[in-house]
């Protein structure tokens, strides 16, 4: 259904250990918002359908669910469910934008300099990499 | 009592253990006893009556006993139901006392059923001359040899009296397992020894057999009653206890 | 609103052994609860007593609000699934018959699914049946039944892993249907650990660790790596537990590791493994750290 609709069935079984269940099920509908997958206005997994899929409790799914609901990338419809709120692909961005920079950009300064590699050289490193990998236009949002 | 019914239901989930193998041995040992009846002739003896000497049947040697192996069965029925039965209804949520109390219920429904069943057939016996072979298999001396009525009376009390006392046993065994059941009954024989050192210290033999002999079959009936009544509040007191 | 299961201050002393020491428990309406332990924790004498079939030394057991013995209107309200129930000399179809008259919510459409779901043959006598078979008919006992509180004490005797999982996911599904308070004794908890919502641990008859199954995960972390690496990267965080090997060497970190953590760990070329909920309770349950070891394997 949804789900599968998504092309994301294999990623989406197997939850990890490391982190509370309710997190990662949290974080892995915002990745499907972000992703596009799960488009503003369309209807999320039920906590049902979650629990069933995931294997896990209803009441954890639910937590997730409600964890995106208070942040207001959900919304719920009385009788229907809850669906993606308008806005909701946008604000996952501009927090991943924000992320960036500690996730990704940080760690990849620290290593360098542990190797010796000053920011002039790191710079060409990054622009021969963007030639040799193909980096998909910004899909239509501006944030 | 809704519950007493559904433990009724629950023994009878699967009828004919309790209901039809008393009766299917039974019928074994009558048919065995009936055979041996038709191939070996009574014995005769000779009675000068007014019409001269005549043939009559020895009466004594007519009687087989084999009725009692429906008695036996009761009791054997009395311990599995708690032997076999007891745990599962624990799980369905009855209590002790109402599995004990329904289980002894439907006992004595069916020493009630059963017991007309024997007096009817004591009754056919009468008429068919021991069933055309002088075999008194449904009659007993003195117990049960009276009208049809005290027949059933007396039968049905026995045979709820053993089902009773089966139940007990059977609950103090699942207590105390096989080490209990020994205890059980060299309790019972040391009651009996005991009663019976006492009317001998006593020298109350004459009196206590005057009783005996004086005693109706009614009587015998009624200390029946009495016996299995404090075989009913025995069990009951054992149950509350016993876990699975 | 009262609690479907109160426990307070229960002990359980028999001749020889103290089975279970004080051990005071509140179960929430409708969760689903783990209980766990090793073998002769005293799992199965808690249950018991919750189920009115042994009786407390000493403590106050409340069921619904009251105590579970000889109560039959609390009783009906229970299902309690063994895993060494006597059955009586029957066929598996009247076990069932016999548990529609007793369970006021239980459903014939539902058993029947789950007979074909375990392949339990309805005409075979029970006695008959083989080890997994007699848990299996437990299990659809247990699930029919719909009973407000279901206890299951390791259903899965003889059940291989594929009947396993028929469990797990037609207890979910049913659940998610018709809620219900549901505690479940199990050793095999790394299965079972995305049902459960709470967590409640037993040792020795006590109750050494209550939380909610959420917060135990990320908890602790094993740490390996070269020996010097993890002295440095462990110090001043709470461990349990050293092991070496040559120069390298294992440690659990308790307490949450954030991301600045993690990078550290990885720049020092360490290796990062949150403890299961399995290795934890073993843990909890005051296992030596060999076993640790070899369960994080």
């Amino acid at each position: 259904m949804l789900l599968k609709e998504a092309g994301l069935v294999r990623e989406m079984a197997g939850l990890d250990e490391g982190t509370p269940l309710f997190a990662q099920i949290a974080e892995r509908l915002a990745e499907e918002i972000a992703d596009g997958g799960l488009a503003e206005g369309e209807r999320v997994p039920s906590m049902n359908e979650l629990a069933a899929f995931y294997r896990i409790n209803p009441a954890t799914a639910a937590k997730g669910i409600n964890l995106l609901a208070d942040d207001g990338l959900l919304e719920k419809r009385r009788g229907i469910g809850m669906f993606v709120a308008s806005g909701a692909r946008r604000r996952l961005l501009a927090q991943r934008r924000e992320r960036f920079a500690a996730q990704y950009v940080e760690p990849l300064i620290t290593e360098a300099a542990r190797l010796g590699i000053d920011t002039d050289e790191l710079v060409t490193l990054v622009r021969e990499s963007s030639q040799a990998i193909p980096v998909p236009a910004p899909g239509g949002v501006t944030v | 009592m809704r519950t007493w019914r559904d433990v009724a239901r629950y023994h009878l989930v699967m009828p004919w253990a309790i209901l039809l193998i008393p009766w299917a041995i039974l019928a074994v040992s009558f048919i065995v006893n009936l055979v041996i009846f038709s191939l070996a002739p009574v014995g005769h003896h000779e009675v000068l009556t007014s019409q001269g000497l005549v043939q009559v049947a020895n009466a004594a040697h007519n009687y087989t006993g084999g009725v009692a192996s429906i008695y036996i069965l009761f009791f054997a029925i009395g311990t599995s139901i708690v032997g076999r039965s007891l745990p599962f209804a624990l799980t369905l949520g009855v209590s002790r006392r109402s599995y004990y109390a329904g289980s002894a219920a439907l006992g004595v429904a069916l020493a009630v059923a059963d017991g007309l069943a024997l007096a009817a057939l004591q009754a056919i016996e009468r008429s068919t001359d021991g069933w055309g072979a002088q075999m008194h298999f449904f009659q007993v001396p003195y117990v049960l040899a009276g009208p049809w009525y005290l027949t059933w009376l007396t039968s049905s009390v026995a045979l709820a009296l053993l089902f009773v006392y089966g139940m007990w046993f059977g609950i103090v065994y699942r207590r105390w397992n096989l080490v209990g059941a020994a205890a059980f009954t060299a309790a019972q024989l040391a009651v009996v020894l005991a009663a019976v050192l006492l009317v001998a210290s006593a020298n109350a033999w004459s009196s206590v057999g005057h009783f005996f002999t004086g005693l109706t079959a009614a009587g015998l009936t009624g200390l029946l009653a009495g016996m299995a009544a404090l075989l009913l509040a025995g069990g009951h007191a054992t149950i509350r206890r016993a876990t699975v | 609103m009262t609690p479907p299961i109160s426990v307070t201050g229960l002990t359980r002393r028999y001749r020889d052994h103290l089975a279970l020491d004080q051990v005071s428990l509140e179960v929430e309406a409708g969760s689903i609860v783990g209980l766990l332990g090793r073998n002769g924790a005293g799992k199965t004498t808690l249950l018991r007593i919750l189920a009115g079939q042994e009786f407390p030394s000493a403590g106050s057991v409340l069921v619904h609000g009251e105590p579970p013995v000889e109560n039959e209107a609390v009783l009906r309200r229970m299902v309690f699934v063994r895993e060494d129930q006597i059955y009586p000399d029957v066929r598996v179809r009247h076990v069932l018959r016999a548990a529609s008259w007793f369970y006021p919510h239980w459903s014939a459409e539902l058993a029947d699914a789950l007979l074909a779901d375990f392949d339990l043959p309805p005409n075979r006598a029970v006695k008959k049946l083989s080890r997994g078979m007699r848990s299996a008919l437990g299990i659809v006992i247990g699930l029919a039944a719909r009973a407000e509180v279901t206890m299951f004490d390791e259903p899965y005797a003889g059940l291989d892993a594929v009947a396993r999982q028929i469990f797990y996911d037609r207890l979910l599904a049913d659940y998610a249907e018709h809620p219900r308070t549901i505690l479940l004794s199990t050793h095999l908890i790394d299965e079972a650990a995305g049902l459960l919502e709470r967590v409640v641990v037993i040792d020795r008859g006590r109750i050494v660790l209550t939380a909610d199954a959420d917060d135990l995960r990320g908890v602790a972390t094993a740490v390996s790596g070269p020996v010097l690496a993890v002295d440095e990267f462990t110090a001043g965080h709470a461990v349990w537990g050293r092991r070496r090997l040559a120069g390298q060497a294992s440690v659990v970190v308790v307490g949450p590791l954030d991301q600045a953590d993690q990078l550290r760990a990885s720049s020092l070329h360490l290796d990062l493994a949150p403890l299961s909920l399995q290795q934890l309770v073993v843990q909890a349950a005051g296992q030596p750290a060999d076993t640790l070891e070899r369960t994080s394997a």
